[in-house]
C-alpha cells in the first residue's frame, strides 16, 4: 500500500535523460501477449509497479472504486465481494497475480463481455505518467464526463505503448443474486444459429461458450429472472460448482494453452461469422463474436485474427494496418511519448 | 454573398463551385441564418460559406481542399448541441452532414446497424423497432439530433447507468481527417488490437475528424418497462434514497430526480399529475422481465418509503409512464415558459454531493439574484441546472454565465467534471483551465496535432490553446 507516483516520474525522467528503453511490468501475467521485441543495443529500465498498489477509495454507493495500478484483481474482487460487488467485465486473475493496471492495458475481458462491457466500458478516470515524466490525470469518478479527450478510454489495450497507468477509476455493478448454467450438446453450426437467436431476445445472459460440442449458456441477475430464463430456454441444468470452475477456466484462459511449437489464435470479429474464419476452431466465447484455435504456426494475423500466445514472438502478432494508419498511430505516441520510451515494439514492431 | 478574405478564401471558394451542385453550397447571409448557432444562441455567427455535400467523395475533396488553402472548418449534424461546438467561424467553412440520413443496414443476427451520420437518434430506434431492437443512448434531443452528433459528443441520455453512453454503444466509426484521408476506427467484433481510438473519437466534437458512417449496437427490448414516481419534502432525503437504492445492488433502467421549481415548472406547462408542493420527486424506470422488475419493484418501493417519501405513484399503464417522463422530458421547454430565457448548465458530480451541491446552488441563485431548477440524472450523478434570466436586461445574460461559471467549478471541486454529456464546445472553455492542469492540456494539443496538424477543423473549440490557458492563469493571480 503505497503512492509510488513521485519515484515514477523521476525513473522516467531518467531514462528521457539518458535515453533507456523503458519495460513496464506488475504481475507478470501477460508476457506472453503482444510481440517481444529482439533485445535492443541497450538493456531496458524495468518500471515496476508491483508496490504501487492499494486501494485510494471505494465508495459503493458511486458504484466506483479507484485503486493504484499495480493492485491485484484478486485483491479488488476481495473488496468488492465484501460490498455485494463486482468487477463488470469480469477480468482473468491469472493465479491471483493479475494487476488493475495491465488489465487495463492489455484490456482482458472475460466472458460477461458482450453483456456487460470490456474493460474500457468501466473505466471512468486515470492517472498516467508520459513520456515527458509528467503525472497527469484524465476522467474521473463520475459516469459522464466529456470534458477533454477520452485519454482514458485510449489507454484500454495501448498496452503501455503511450504511458505508465498509474492509478484507474473503475464503474462497478452489483453481484449477481442467482446464476445458473445450462448446457445443450450441439454440432458448432447449430450452436452458433442458438447463439444468434438469443442474441436479439431480452434475456439475463452473462456468457455463452461452445467447447467440446456442448453449448453452455450463463444465466445470471435477479432470483426470479434467472429462474424464469432457465425455464424459458430449458437445457440441462449444469451442477452449481462445476459451471463455476468451467467459467474459470474459460476466463483464466486455461481450456487453450499452446505446447512446444503451437501458437493459440485468438479471432475476434462478428458474432454471426461462419465457422470458416478460424480454421478448426476449438472454443467458442462471447456468444460467437471471439474465437480461439490451437495451431502449429501455418496462419498469419488477419482481420480479427491475433496471434494470441507462444510462436514467433519477434514477428507481427497483430493483422498489419495499412500505410495512413500507421503514421496516425505513430503520432499519437508521439504526442505522448515523444522519445519512444515506453514499451517500444510490444503492439507492433514499427510502434 | 460571402464576405471577401485572402486570395486562398478566393481560390477555394471556385474549387468548390466546381465542385458541388448550386444546392450543396450556400453562400448568402439570408440563407446562412438558420446555420448561425446550434442549441446554444447566444453565441451566433455566420459561416463564411456553408457545404453540404451529397457523397463520401464530395466530403473528402471538401476537406482536402481546406487543408490545401488552410481555411478552417466546422462540422455539423441537426445543430441541437448545446455547447455551441457547432457554432460557425466567419472566415470557416460549415459542412453540413444532414443529407446523409440513411440508415445502410440493421443485422438481427447481430443486433447492430449500420447508419450514416446525418440519421436522427430516433429515427433509427423506430427503425429498429418492428425487430424488438431500439438503440440504448436516448439524449432528450433524441427527435431531432442525429448519431453523428451523438458521436461527436459522446452524448448520453436518461439511461446511461444501465445502459451507457455513446462510447459503450459504437462499434465502428468511418471518419475522414482533415487531409481528406478515410480512417476506419473499430471493427465488425466487439475489440480491436491497439489503443482504443474508437473511445477516443467518441465526444471528440468534431476536432479529430468528420464522422461518415457509424456502427452501433441494438439493444432487445425489455418486455416490461416500469414507471414509479417518487415525492420528498427534503431533497437529502431524495439523495439518500438513490444512494440507498443503488446500495441495495438495484440499477434502474432510468432515476431521475426535479427540484420544486422544476416540478412546478413541468406541472404547469403538462399537468401529469406531480405534486407541486414537493421539494424534489424521483422519477425511477425499471425494466427486465415481468419476474425481473416485480422483484426490483417491491425492493425500489420499500427504499423509496423508508426514505421519507410522503408519495408513491406506480404507473398502471403504458400511458401513466410516459405521463410521468412527459413532465421530466418537458421541463426545459417548461422553464421556457416562466422566464424569457435559460441557460441550461451540465455538470456532473458524486451522488452523494448532490444535496451539499443543490444547497450550494441555492445560495449562489440568491446571491446573483437569478432563479435555479434543477433536473438531475440522478443515476449517473449529471446534474441540469437550468438558469433562468432576461437577455433583454441589460447584463443579466453575462450574471447568468457568471453563476454557471460558478455552478461548474463548484462540481469540479466536490470531484466532478464540468461537462457530462453537453460538451465543452465554445461555451465551456473558461472552465477547462479550472478542471486541467497545464501539462494536461498540453497533451491534448498535442493529440489534437496528431490528427490535424494545421489546427483547421473545429478550431476554437473543446481545448483552450496555451495563451488561452497562460491569460486563464494570469486573470486568476492577478
Amino acid at each position: 500500500m503505497a503512492d509510488l507516483t513521485s519515484r515514477l516520474v523521476e525513473q522516467v525522467l531518467q531514462a528521457r535523460a539518458e535515453h533507456t528503453p523503458v519495460h513496464i511490468i506488475g504481475g507478470q501475467t501477460k508476457a506472453h501477449l503482444g510481440r517481444c521485441p529482439a533485445p535492443g543495443s541497450k538493456p531496458p529500465m524495468l518500471l515496476d509497479m508491483t508496490e504501487h498498489t492499494g486501494v485510494i477509495s471505494y465508495s459503493p454507493t458511486e458504484l466506483v472504486i479507484r485503486a493504484r495500478a499495480g493492485t491485484k484483481i484478486s485483491d479488488l474482487n476481495k473488496v468488492l465481494a465484501e460490498q455485494h460487488q463486482r468487477l463488470p467485465f469480469e477480468p482473468p486473475t491469472y493465479n491471483d497475480q493479475a494487476t488493475i493496471g495491465g488489465t487495463v492495458a492489455a484490456s482482458q475481458s472475460g466472458p460477461a463481455r458482450p453483456w456487460y462491457g470490456a474493460v474500457k466500458d468501466s473505466l471512468l478516470g486515470l492517472g498516467l505518467v508520459n513520456g515527458y515524466g509528467e503525472a497527469m490525470q484524465f476522467g474521473g469518478q463520475v459516469m459522464k464526463n466529456v470534458a477533454g479527450f477520452d485519454v482514458t478510454r485510449l489507454q484500454a489495450g495501448a498496452m503501455g505503448s503511450l504511458g505508465v497507468i498509474t492509478e484507474v477509476s473503475i464503474k462497478l455493478l452489483p453481484q449477481f443474486n442467482a446464476s445458473h448454467t445450462l448446457v445443450f450438446e450441439l454440432e458448432p453450426q447449430a450452436a452458433l444459429q442458438r447463439m444468434q437467436t438469443w442474441a436479439s431476445q431480452s434475456l439475463p445472459i452473462s456468457g455463452v461458450c461452445y467447447w467440446q460440442s456442448q453449448l453452455y449458456v450463463r444465466l445470471q441477475g435477479g432470483t426470479s429472472g434467472v429462474a424464469e430464463a432457465a425455464q424459458q430456454l430449458s437445457g440441462q441444468t449444469l451442477d452449481a460448482e462445476v459451471a463455476q470452475d468451467f467459467w474459470q477456466q474459460v476466463r483464466e484462459h486455461q481450456l487453450l494453452v499452446p505446447q512446444d511449437d503451437q501458437t493459440l489464435w485468438r479471432w475476434s470479429g462478428p458474432a454471426n461469422a461462419s465457422l470458416e474464419v478460424l480454421p478448426a476452431t476449438q472454443l467458442i466465447n462471447w456468444a460467437g463474436a471471439e474465437r480461439w484455435a490451437l495451431a502449429a504456426e501455418a496462419l498469419a494475423p488477419s482481420a480479427g485474427l491475433c496471434k494470441y500466445r507462444g510462436g514467433d514472438r519477434q514477428a507481427e502478432v497483430n493483422p498489419a494496418l495499412n500505410a495512413h494508419d500507421q503514421a496516425l498511430q505513430r503520432r499519437i505516441k508521439q504526442a505522448f511519448d515523444p522519445d519512444g520510451l515506453f514499451n517500444a515494439g510490444r503492439l507492433y514492431a514499427w510502434l | 454573398m460571402a464576405p471577401a478574405l485572402g486570395s486562398n478564401f478566393a481560390a477555394l471558394l471556385s474549387s468548390l463551385k466546381a465542385l458541388l451542385p448550386a444546392s450543396s453550397l450556400i453562400l448568402s447571409d439570408e440563407s446562412q441564418r438558420p446555420f448561425e448557432c446550434d442549441g446554444l444562441a447566444v453565441y451566433q455567427q455566420l459561416p463564411w460559406v456553408t457545404v453540404l455535400p451529397e457523397t463520401l467523395a464530395q466530403v473528402q475533396t471538401i476537406l482536402r481542399l481546406c487543408n490545401q488553402h488552410q481555411v478552417a472548418v466546422v462540422p455539423r449534424g441537426a445543430g441541437t448541441g448545446l455547447c455551441a461546438g457547432a457554432m460557425p467561424l466567419a472566415e470557416g467553412v460549415l459542412l453540413v452532414l444532414a443529407k446523409f440520413d440513411q440508415i445502410l443496414d440493421i443485422d438481427l443476427q447481430t443486433a447492430t446497424a449500420r447508419v450514416q451520420p446525418g440519421v436522427r437518434n430516433l429515427a433509427l430506434s423506430e427503425a429498429a423497432e418492428p425487430f424488438g431492437l431500439y438503440y440504448a443512448p436516448d439524449p432528450s434531443s433524441q427527435i431531432a439530433c442525429t448519431i453523428g452528433g451523438n458521436v461527436a459528443e459522446n452524448s448520453g441520455g436518461v439511461h446511461c447507468l444501465k445502459y451507457g453512453l455513446t462510447v459503450n454503444n459504437l462499434l465502428q466509426v468511418t471518419m475522414v481527417t482533415m487531409a481528406g484521408e478515410l480512417v476506419t476506427i473499430g471493427g465488425e467484433g466487439l475489440d480491436q488490437p491497439g489503443m482504443d481510438l474508437l473511445c477516443l473519437v467518441a465526444g471528440s466534437e468534431g476536432l479529430l475528424g468528420v464522422v461518415v458512417e457509424i456502427k452501433v449496437k441494438l439493444l432487445p427490448r425489455a418486455p416490461r418497462v416500469q414507471v414509479l414516481m417518487a415525492a420528498y419534502s427534503k431533497v437529502s432525503d431524495a439523495g439518500d434514497a438513490v444512494a440507498a437504492l443503488i446500495g441495495q445492488g438495484i440499477i434502474p433502467a432510468g432515476l431521475e430526480m426535479m427540484d420544486h421549481l422544476a416540478i412546478k415548472a413541468a406541472e404547469d406547462f403538462v399537468k401529469v399529475g406531480y405534486p407541486t408542493d414537493a421539494q424534489a420527486i424521483l422519477i425511477c424506470e425499471l425494466d427486465g422481465t415481468d419476474a425481473e422488475v416485480e422483484e426490483q419493484l417491491q425492493v425500489v418501493s420499500q427504499c423509496f418509503t423508508d426514505h421519507g417519501a410522503y408519495q408513491i405513484r406506480i404507473a398502471q399503464d403504458a400511458q401513466e409512464a410516459a405521463a410521468l417522463w412527459r413532465g421530466r422530458k418537458s421541463a426545459f421547454p417548461a422553464i421556457g415558459r416562466i422566464s424569457p430565457d435559460y441557460y441550461c448548465m451540465d455538470g456532473t458530480i458524486p451522488r452523494n454531493q448532490v444535496a451539499y451541491v443543490l444547497t450550494r446552488i441555492g445560495e449562489l441563485s440568491a446571491q446573483y439574484g437569478l432563479a435555479v431548477a434543477n433536473v438531475f440524472h440522478a443515476g449517473d450523478g449529471n446534474l441540469h441546472p437550468l438558469i433562468l434570466f432576461d437577455a433583454s436586461i441589460e447584463g443579466q445574460l453575462a450574471q447568468a454565465e457568471a453563476l454557471g461559471g460558478d455552478i461548474l467549478t463548484l462540481c469540479v471541486d466536490v470531484g466532478g467534471t464540468i461537462t457530462g454529456e453537453h460538451g465543452v464546445g465554445l461555451e465551456k472553455m473558461p472552465q477547462m483551465p479550472y478542471q486541467f492542469s497545464d501539462a494536461e492540456l498540453a497533451q491534448f494539443r498535442r493529440l489534437k496535432a496528431a490528427f490535424d496538424e494545421a489546427d483547421l477543423l473545429n478550431p476554437g473549440k473543446g481545448i483552450p490553446t496555451l495563451k488561452y490557458c497562460q491569460e486563464y492563469r494570469s486573470l486568476q493571480h492577478g
